[in-house]
C-alpha cells in the first residue's frame, strides 16, 4: 500500500513551550491508523500541526509524497485532508444544514455538494430529520455526528478525528467506532484516528503509534501492541 | 453658542450638539411655559434622536463586526469616524461634491486604510494580550488624529449640504439629516444581505461563531481576518461622511474620543459581537440621549450638555452590572 499521509520528525508548540518532540508517523492509504496515548501528551497538537493551524518549528510532513509540511492550512482542506476536532467547533448559531454547507465551503467540494450530502444523511439519518435544528440544541452524541458530517463535506481522502468518542455514552462510542470503520470500509477513505480509548481503538485500527510526552514510544500492527503487555502496560493501562 | 431659556435658567455651551440647539432654539424663542411644549419638544427631539441613532448605528457595526471576528477592541474606533468626517468636508469644499459621493469615496478610503492598519498593526493584536492591542488600538487613533491636524489643522469646521427640510407641526427636519438616516439604515440592510446571503459573508460569520471551525472546513481565517477588519473601518467612515449631516460645525481632528465612548456603549447595548444588535442599539442610544438632553434641560440650574455626555457613561456602568451580556444579546 502506498502512502498518504507521513510526517518526519515534527516539532512544534506554543509559545516557548515546545510538544512535539520529533515524532514520525506514516498512515498507508485506505488504512484506519490509531494514534493513542492519554490527555496531554500532544495528540491533539499533532493533528492541528499537520493541518497547519498550529505552525510546524521543523520537521516534515509529505501527502501522497508531496511535501505539504508549510501550506496553509485551507490549502490542506483542498487537498483532501479534513479534521474532526477535539471539542467539536460547531457553528452553534447556524442550523444542521447551514453547518454542513459551511462544511462544503472549498471550490473543490462545493462541486459535490448533493453527493456529499446524501452520503451524510445516509450515515446519520437523524441529521436529516434535523436539518433545520439549530447545532447548539443537538444532544452531545448529535453534535459529535454532525461534526464528522461537516469534515466529510470537505470531500476529504484522508480524515482524521480526534477523540471522537470523548464524552459520549457508552452505546454511542460503539456507534461511532461502527461509522469510522463504515467510513473506510464503504466510502474509501483513510482514516487517522487519535484516541484515548486504546480498547476500541485497537479493534478498529490496523496499525497504532502510541505517544507520550510528545514522541512516538512504541508502533506496531494492532494484533503486535494488543499482545505486548509491557506496551498495554507502561502506556495505555490496560 | 449661548442659549438663554426661561431668563437664563441655564447656558449650553455646545460645539457639536448644534442639532439640538437648533431645535431647542427654534422652540424656545416661542416663550414656551406649557407642559404641552414640552412634550412637542421632547417629541421633535425623539425624532432627530432617531435619525442620529441610525448613523450611531452604523457607526458601531464596525466596532462589533471587528470585535466580533478579530477580538480586538478598537479604542482607536472614533478616530475612523473623523477621517469621514473629513473625507465628506474636503469633497464637500474643495471638490464641490455631494456627500453621497463621498460615501463610496470613504468606503474606499476606508477599507484601504484597513488593510494597512491590519497588516501593519492589528495582525499582531490578534493573540496578544489585551494591553497591548489597546495601547496600539489607542496610538493608531492619536496617529489619525495627529496627521488630521498636519493637513486640516485644529479649528472647528464644518459644511451645511442645502437640500431642503421638512416642516411638521412639532419640528423641522433637514433633508439632509433624513438623507443621512436612510443611508445607513440601506448601508446596513445591504449588510445584513451580504452577510447571510453571500459564501464570503458566511465565512466571515462562521469565523465569529468559531474560527477553529471555519479553519477545518477550509476557511482562509487570516484573510477573513484582513477582510472583516478593512470592512468594519469602511463602514466606520462611512458613518463619519453620514455624521456631518449632523454636526455643521463640529469636524475637527479630536472629535473622535467623544464616539469611541458612544460607540462602546452602543456596542454593549447590542451584544457586542452582533453588528445588527449595534445597529438598533444606536437607534435606541440615539434616542435615550436626545430623549435625556430635552429632559435635563428642564432642571433648574443644570447645563444638560455635559449631563448628557455623561449619560454614555452612566449606561454603560448600569448595563454592564445589570446585564454585561447587552439589552439584545443572548
Amino acid at each position: 500500500m502506498s502512502s498518504m499521509l507521513k510526517v518526519e520528525n515534527l516539532e512544534s508548540g506554543y509559545g516557548a513551550m515546545q510538544v512535539l518532540w520529533k515524532p514520525s508517523l506514516e498512515v498507508k492509504k485506505g488504512s484506519i491508523t490509531s494514534l493513542l496515548g492519554p490527555n496531554g501528551v500532544g495528540k491533539s497538537t499533532f493533528l492541528l500541526t499537520v493541518l497547519g493551524s498550529v505552525e510546524p518549528w521543523a520537521g516534515k510532513i509529505f501527502y501522497e509524497d508531496k511535501e505539504i509540511t508549510n501550506l496553509p492550512t485551507h490549502k490542506k482542506v483542498d487537498l483532501g485532508i479534513a479534521l474532526v476536532p477535539e471539542g467539536k467547533h460547531l457553528f452553534d448559531g447556524m442550523n444542521v444544514h447551514e453547518n454542513l454547507i459551511m462544511g462544503a465551503y472549498r471550490k473543490e467540494a462545493i462541486k459535490y455538494i448533493d453527493d456529499s450530502l446524501e452520503l451524510v444523511y445516509s450515515l446519520f439519518p437523524i441529521l436529516k430529520e434535523r436539518d433545520r435544528q439549530g447545532a447548539g440544541t443537538l444532544s452531545g452524541g448529535q453534535q459529535q455526528m454532525l461534526t464528522i458530517a461537516r469534515a466529510l463535506m470537505t470531500k476529504p481522502n484522508l480524515i482524521m478525528l480526534d477523540e471522537p468518542s470523548q464524552g459520549l455514552a457508552p452505546i454511542l462510542v460503539g456507534e461511532v467506532f461502527e461509522t469510522i470503520q463504515k467510513l473506510q470500509a464503504e466510502v474509501g477513505l483513510t482514516i487517522l484516528l487519535v484516541e484515548q480509548n486504546a480498547e476500541a481503538s485497537l479493534n478498529a485500527a490496523s496499525y497504532v503509534y502510541i505517544m507520550h510526552e510528545g514522541q512516538i514510544k512504541a508502533e506496531g500492527t494492532a494484533d503486535k501492541i494488543r499482545g505486548s503487555s509491557d506496551i498495554r502496560e507502561a502506556y495505555l493501562g490496560i | 453658542m449661548k442659549i438663554f431659556v426661561r431668563g437664563g435658567d441655564f447656558i449650553y455651551k455646545g460645539n457639536t450638539q448644534e442639532t439640538l440647539s437648533e431645535s431647542l432654539s427654534e422652540v424656545f424663542s416661542n416663550r414656551v411655559k406649557e407642559e404641552k411644549m414640552i412634550l412637542t419638544l421632547l417629541a421633535g427631539n425623539l425624532i432627530h434622536g432617531l435619525l442620529l441613532g441610525g448613523v450611531y448605528g452604523l457607526a458601531t457595526m464596525g466596532l462589533s463586526l471587528i470585535f466580533g471576528v478579530i477580538n480586538v477592541v478598537n479604542v482607536g474606533h472614533g478616530q475612523f469616524i473623523m477621517v469621514g468626517a473629513f473625507v465628506a468636508l474636503t469633497m464637500f469644499t474643495v471638490l464641490g461634491l455631494s456627500p453621497v459621493i463621498a460615501i463610496p469615496a470613504a468606503l474606499i478610503i476606508g477599507m484601504a486604510l484597513g488593510f494597512f492598519f491590519f497588516y501593519t498593526v492589528m495582525r499582531r493584536l490578534i493573540r496578544a494580550p489585551e494591553l497591548t492591542s489597546l495601547l496600539a488600538t489607542f496610538a493608531m487613533g492619536i496617529l489619525l488624529e495627529e496627521i488630521a491636524k498636519l493637513i486640516f489643522g485644529a479649528d472647528f469646521r464644518g459644511y451645511y449640504w442645502a437640500v431642503g427640510k421638512i416642516t411638521l407641526p412639532i419640528t423641522t427636519i433637514p433633508m439632509s439629516k433624513l438623507y443621512a438616516f436612510i443611508g445607513s439604515i440601506a448601508i446596513a440592510l445591504f449588510l445584513y444581505l451580504w452577510f447571510s446571503k453571500t459564501r464570503i459573508g458566511t465565512a466571515i460569520r462562521s469565523v465569529m461563531e468559531d474560527s477553529e471551525g471555519a479553519r477545518v472546513c477550509g476557511v482562509n481565517v487570516s484573510w477573513i481576518h484582513a477582510l472583516s477588519f478593512a470592512i468594519g473601518i469602511g463602514l466606520t467612515v462611512m458613518s463619519g461622511v453620514l455624521l456631518t449631516m449632523f454636526i455643521p460645525v463640529g469636524i475637527n481632528p479630536y472629535m473622535g474620543g467623544g464616539y469611541t465612548l458612544k460607540a462602546f456603549v452602543i456596542a454593549v447595548l447590542g451584544g457586542l459581537t452582533s453588528p445588527y444588535g449595534a445597529f438598533f442599539a444606536g437607534l435606541i442610544f440615539g434616542l435615550i440621549e436626545n430623549g435625556a438632553y430635552t429632559l435635563f434641560a428642564l432642571i433648574p440650574g443644570v447645563a444638560p450638555f455635559p449631563l448628557t455626555v455623561s449619560l454614555a457613561f452612566w449606561m454603560l456602568f448600569f448595563l454592564l452590572l445589570v446585564k454585561p451580556t447587552g439589552l439584545l444579546g443572548k
